[in-house]
């Protein structure tokens, strides 16, 4: 069998005068018609014409003789040839079925005629052209304009390319110093110009998931001809337009952005579409259309971007959809990172504020706290966090006598240690008013007042200042704790009170005067040693407190032992109780101290 | 009766009609009163595949007997209508 091939036009095959052969060629030819889109029910009829016309032919050739098929097919018709050369037969005007229906033969003719709209025999010397034509019934598909498809694959391949560029842009812009908000302008007006809409937004999902909050919008704001005013609308840069609704709620289905990143598909709107009034993208204008495109970063939704123009209706290209699509996705993932990124550094440097601050705090201890023979002093401070405000003093005084100072600046962090740093140059300063503690209070109030009231902030303070014998003590209280001392029997709350440092410039603090006769030991501290609010087997209650000074007073306990055993109570106190606050006490004790304290262990410090 | 029920082929056109019919006359008894061809499997069908019908139909009349036609497919069935054999042959549906 030779095929003499014709591939868009045609078919033709030649092959041997035998039956087998020609069904051979009627299958390849049905075949062909199948390619060249003719249906199943129009290539059945084929097949049985040919099948007849075929067997025809092999019937009146010799098997030395060969037989040709040639097939045509146009978008109208589909026209077959079959030429044999042997001396041919008289074709009918009319093929008619046999009068006798149980003839078994005499119906190919009719079949073949039946079956074509048009049919015809040329018999000549020695070659026989039977010409069989039908209309197709199915059109063939629309022909491929390859001008079009070419411009297309190359809109395809320019879109990507800039994508990439505009991808490869954005990176180098990530990697400088710039806030994920600012970034995100810029690159909303660059797609803006590149993708052929009329207004971008960005949203990005808050970190609980339960927001979209507004990064970034770009809008054209006005059109005159072919030239468009772009202007940029964001956070940094409003408009007279109130265009930006900072947070939506996830929740709200009947908000097109909402519903896009809740159902994670993109989400058309146009001019039919029902906007809720509370619905940001109505605010853009009376007539808009567009889509709202989830973004997502490993299966995990970040935001939503929405594209459209200020019309009711919109068909964009579809390069323009994937060029906002591909550049949103990549913008939203490096927005996410930023962020993490943001938010990591910003931990970080609160981190290392807070270590500044405790170092702070940590060069405002004395190293020592002052001893004599006749007095002992051993003091503690706890930090529950990097940094507190709590603060502490002992000084040995010119005239031998001793001021002790606890204090507790509002707050923690560098702005408490900030002010507990002017607090202790300041109380040095004026130690010369140091027997004198409502005037010394006075005048840490007065100076600190105006910087502590611009802060909003105070400080409580007790000051104790005991005499060179040691046998009186002078205490002025600004809204502190009272001050405890014991002399084995009893225990007497010591404090005059006046409002804490920054409250009120012009108030006139006054001090008590005590006799320490009989006392053994005091104790200062602040309020995060006890809390009268606690029940009395809840922890380190103030009637506690009371006790354990009684105890150690009768058992003669020195200063640093009677120091560690408060400490440890206030740590197994807030251990029970699960809390945590700052704690600073000093305890002083006088007379029946026997031994003399170790020389560097008088003050400790604990963070917990 | 004594019945018998034969499948027809795939094709019976002419390069497989003759050979079919030689086939199944020669498996056919001397008993055989009712043969049914089931032409469900037959995809295409030619004015020789509908001799060979013809010739079975009519040996088979003359020995008094009957050829049944089963669920032919709608191609070979329009076949049939078209060259008036619905008048000669019993066509049988399922």
């Amino acid at each position: 069998m030779t095929y003499l091939s014709q591939p868009t036009e045609g078919l033709r095959i030649e092959f041997p005068a035998t039956l087998e052969a020609a069904r051979e060629a009627v299958c390849e030819i049905i075949g062909w018609l199948e390619s060249h889109h003719l249906d199943r029910d129009e290539c059945g009829t084929w097949e049985l014409v040919l099948a007849e016309a075929t067997t025809n032919a092999v019937t009146h050739s010799s098997s030395e003789q060969t037989l040709q098929i040639e097939a045509t097919c146009s978008a109208a018709h589909t026209q077959i040839r079959i030429t044999d050369h042997s001396e041919g037969f008289e074709w009918p005007e009319e093929a008619c079925l046999p009068e006798d229906d149980e003839n078994e033969h005499g119906r190919g003719l009719f079949i073949i005629q039946s079956l074509t709209d048009h049919c015809s025999y040329l018999r000549g010397r020695g070659k026989n052209v039977l010409d069989l034509q039908r209309e197709r019934k199915t059109a063939p598909p629309p022909v491929e304009d390859l001008a079009t498809t070419l411009d297309l694959m190359t809109a395809e391949v320019s879109s990507c390319y800039e994508t990439l560029a505009n991808i490869f842009s954005l990176c180098a812009e990530a990697a400088r110093d710039v806030s994920p908000e600012e970034l995100a302008s810029n690159w909303l007006r660059q797609l803006l110009e590149i993708s052929g809409a009329d207004f971008l937004a960005l949203r990005m999902l808050t970190p609980d998931g339960a927001l979209l909050e507004d990064i970034a919008n770009a809008a054209r704001l006005s059109k005159a001809g072919n030239e468009a005013e772009l202007v940029e609308v964001n956070h940094s840069q409003p408009t007279t337009r109130s265009l930006s609704i900072p947070f939506i709620n996830l929740n709200r289905a009947d908000l097109i952005e909402s519903r896009a990143v809740t159902l994670r598909q993109d989400q058309w709107f146009d001019g039919s579409s029902d906007f809720h009034q509370d619905d940001p993208l109505s605010h853009w204008s009376t007539s808009i259309s567009g889509v709202a495109h989830p973004l997502e970063i490993g299966g995990e939704v970040i935001g939503v971007l929405t594209v459209g123009v200020f019309c009711d209706h919109w068909e964009p290209k579809a390069r323009d959809i994937n060029v906002v699509r591909s550049l949103g996705d990549f913008l939203g993932t490096l927005l996410h990172s930023l962020r993490r990124r943001d938010d990591a550094n910003h931990s970080r440097l609160i981190k290392r504020e807070l270590q500044i601050a405790a170092d702070i705090q940590r060069s405002l201890l004395p190293d020592e706290l002052p001893q004599s023979a006749t007095l002992q002093c051993a003091g503690h401070l706890t930090t529950a966090g990097e940094v507190g405000g709590d603060f502490m003093d002992g000084i040995a005084l010119a005239d031998g006598g001793r001021l002790f100072v606890i204090a507790d600046v509002m707050g923690k962090g560098v702005p408490a240690a900030l002010f507990a740093t002017a607090f202790r140059s300041l109380l040095h300063s004026h130690l010369d008013l140091a027997a004198q503690p409502c005037e010394l209070m006075k005048c840490l109030n007065t100076s600190l007042f105006a910087e502590l009231d611009r802060a909003e902030m105070f400080i409580t303070v007790e000051l104790a200042w005991i005499s060179a014998d040691g046998f009186t003590l002078r205490t002025c209280n600004a809204g502190h704790g009272p001050l405890l001392l014991t002399d084995g029997i009893q225990v007497s709350e010591i404090g005059a009170d006046g409002p804490p440092l920054g409250i009120s410039i012009d108030e006139a603090y006054t001090h008590q005067e005590v006799s320490l006769k009989g006392v053994t030991h005091l104790l200062l501290h602040t309020d995060g040693l006890s809390d009268s609010t606690l029940p009395e087997d809840s922890g380190l209650s103030r009637d506690r407190l009371h006790r354990w000074l009684i105890n150690t007073s009768v058992e003669g306990i020195d200063a640093w032992s009677s120091r560690d055993t408060l400490r440890q109570m206030h740590h197994d106190h807030q251990d029970n109780a699960r809390a945590q606050d700052d704690a600073t006490f000093v305890v002083l004790a006088r007379e029946n101290a026997l031994l003399s304290p170790p020389r560097n262990q008088t003050l400790t410090h604990a963070s917990r | 009766m004594n019945a018998t029920a034969i499948i027809a082929p795939a094709e019976l056109c002419s390069t497989t009609s003759r050979q079919w019919k030689e086939r199944i006359t020669k498996d056919l008894t001397e008993q055989a009163q009712e043969i049914s061809i089931d032409l469900s499997k037959t995809r295409f069908i030619d004015s020789s595949g509908l001799g060979v019908l013809l010739s079975l139909n009519k040996t088979l009349r003359a020995k008094g007997g009957v050829l049944k036609l089963l669920n032919p497919s709608s191609a070979v069935a329009q076949l049939i209508e078209l060259t008036r054999l619905h008048r000669v042959f019993e066509i049988v549906h399922a």
